[in-house]
């Protein structure tokens, strides 16, 4: 197959809609093909916010999928509302240090981490999504992390020329991101 | 005039609400009328957006009945105007639409599809498609597009300011609210490009008040039942008279489909992605998607139903293009299945477990 379906979800103001953003502008500059749904409810802040993301080689018909390759949860609510897109193809990705509970899911792989920790920890609270996309750049092997600094320059370039240790901040926790999940696929 | 922002063809990687914004500038529009509700807002910020460079017009009003009355009033002066609205709102606006074509007046409108009813969902739906065929009171003509992705919201936004000015009958871009809030690429043109010249766009109203200037008296009011069916019977018969130069509709693999999958919108995109499967695994499926869900292409779909086994009508709704589809084919044998999922997706899975099952047992209606 050469299209890769995800499913990044989250609480409102996670930032999971800005990094799915930040990851199909990057699969447009690399000429793929790309589709992306935000979804959400009513309110303007709260309630689970879902990201449907794709990107393939070749044309794509459907807007939305059955199921996904790649499901990132980042909170219990999240855990109930995605389980609906994980079959045993599916790689899942959950955060231990915000759901309180462990996935009840047949799945491909099931990985946790802390990201959020470790940004309220080692980095800024800020930067906690961005862990996220390193992460999720990691399990998908779809783009290079050259593509999504790139795609990142375009989304936050002028506040990262305003505060140039910014950029420095946001490149550390990509790949703080991508190492977690390499650290998980070594054990 | 309004300044044309795409000059040269140019590749963008949009949301379709940014992409009818520029579609609208392209189709030199000079002033949209509106009132915001989800998801059709970005139609409304984005034209805002661009407003410094296209020196065109924009005015919010209080509501959708005052966004729609305000429409026609810039289409009779002589404006390409338009306006663009979702859900509760286009409950709201089917008054103006009314008038609009009781009137003949060439007003265009961009709905982008939330769930119902009521306020519902602020995402997706396909439930608003009798809605928009058939809005108003009596028995009034509309042209609806019905579109399946960006490049589509593009095209026929552009076509739809011509069909509307040429014919003069309200003309509608069926879209939702996937297509609204989704990003894809597109390609964005200058009309002229493509040999497309926009209709003139004459005022409508105009006083006689000069010698040089006729008056032209137009009405929505009528004193006798007579005088009505007259006016309605010719509009009747114009409609079907232009409806074969109007109708658009697109097939995929249908040639030899022994089940027919009859989609329109984004639903058909999903039916492409079920169909190559499908095909994969020695089924031969096909689809027949209208473009125009009012006027239906009713020769190709009547053709394109007689040669299939099987038919299967899917939509994010509960068969509300079912109904008109079955309607026009009205004395075909060919038994059909269903596959409705009310104001939610329709993904290609869905479908090729629908057909599968339809194989082994096959339809019986």
């Amino acid at each position: 197959m050469t299209r890769t379906k995800i499913a990044l979800a989250g609480e409102g103001g996670q930032g999971v809609q800005s990094v799915a953003k930040i990851l199909v502008e990057a699969g447009y500059e690399t000429g793929k093909q790309v589709l992306y749904i935000p979804n959400f409810g009513v309110e303007q802040r709260g309630g689970v916010s879902i990201a449907f993301c794709q990107i393939s080689d070749t044309k794509i018909g459907e807007p939305r999928y059955s199921k996904a390759d790649i499901v990132i949860m980042l909170s219990d609510r999240a855990i109930d509302r995605c389980t609906t897109y994980i079959d045993e193809n599916t790689t899942v990705v959950y955060d231990t240090s915000v759901c309180t509970k462990k996935p009840e899911v047949k799945c491909k792989k099931l990985i946790g981490v802390d990201a959020n920790l470790i940004a309220n920890t080692e980095l800024s609270a800020r930067v906690f999504n961005i862990i996220i996309l390193g992460v999720l750049l990691e399990a998908t092997h779809v783009l290079g992390l050259e593509d999504i600094k790139n795609a990142m320059e375009h989304a936050l370039g002028k506040k990262f020329d305003a505060k140039p240790e910014l950029r420095e901040l946001n490149y550390k926790a990509l790949e703080r991101g991508m190492n977690l999940l390499k650290e998980k696929a070594g054990v | 005039m309004v300044n044309k922002l795409i000059k040269e063809d140019t590749k963008m990687f949009l949301t379709g609400n940014e992409v009818l914004a520029y579609a609208a500038n392209a189709a030199e529009a000079d002033f949209m009328y509106g009132y915001p509700i989800t998801p059709q807002n970005e139609i409304m910020h984005t034209w805002c957006k661009l407003l410094p460079k296209t020196e065109a017009g924009f005015l919010q009003t209080e509501d959708e009945i005052s966004a729609g009355f305000s429409t026609i009033g810039g289409i009779l002066a002589g404006r390409r105007a338009f306006t663009a609205t979702a859900g509760p709102g286009n409950v709201i606006m089917q008054d103006a639409m009314s008038m609009a074509e009781m009137m003949r007046i060439p007003f265009v409108c961009a709905v982008m599809q939330r769930g119902g009813p009521s306020t519902a969902t602020v995402i997706y739906a396909q439930q608003e498609t009798t809605l928009t065929c058939f809005g108003g009171n009596g028995e009034g003509y509309r042209i609806v597009y019905s579109t399946a992705g960006h490049q589509d919201l593009f095209d026929y936004m552009i076509k739809a300011f011509n069909t509307a000015w040429k014919y003069k009958f309200p003309t509608f871009i069926l879209a939702d609210g996937y297509q609204g809030k989704m990003r894809e690429p597109v390609m964005l043109y200058d009309p002229a490009s493509r040999g497309i010249t926009m209709e003139k766009t004459p005022a409508i109203l105009r006083s006689g008040v000069s010698a040089d200037m006729k008056a032209n008296h137009i009405r929505n009011t009528f004193n006798l039942e007579e005088e009505l069916m007259e006016e309605l019977d010719k509009y009747e018969e114009e409609f079907n008279r232009i409806a074969p130069e109007i109708e658009e509709y697109e097939e995929y693999k249908a040639d030899d489909a022994e089940i027919l999958i009859i989609a329109h919108g984004i639903v058909a995109r999903s039916a492409m992605t079920a169909i190559d499967e499908l095909r994969e695994k020695g089924i031969k499926a096909g689809l027949f998607r209208p473009i125009t869900i009012r006027p239906l292409a009713v020769k190709p779909l009547r053709a394109a139903c007689q040669r299939a086994k099987q038919i299967l009508f899917t939509e994010s709704a509960n068969g509300q293009l079912a109904r008109m589809v079955l309607e026009k084919i009205y004395g075909i044998t060919t038994p059909y299945s269903t596959l409705y999922k009310m104001g939610v997706g329709v993904t290609g899975d869905d479908l090729v477990q629908k057909v599968e099952s339809m194989v082994k047992t096959p339809a019986a209606i």
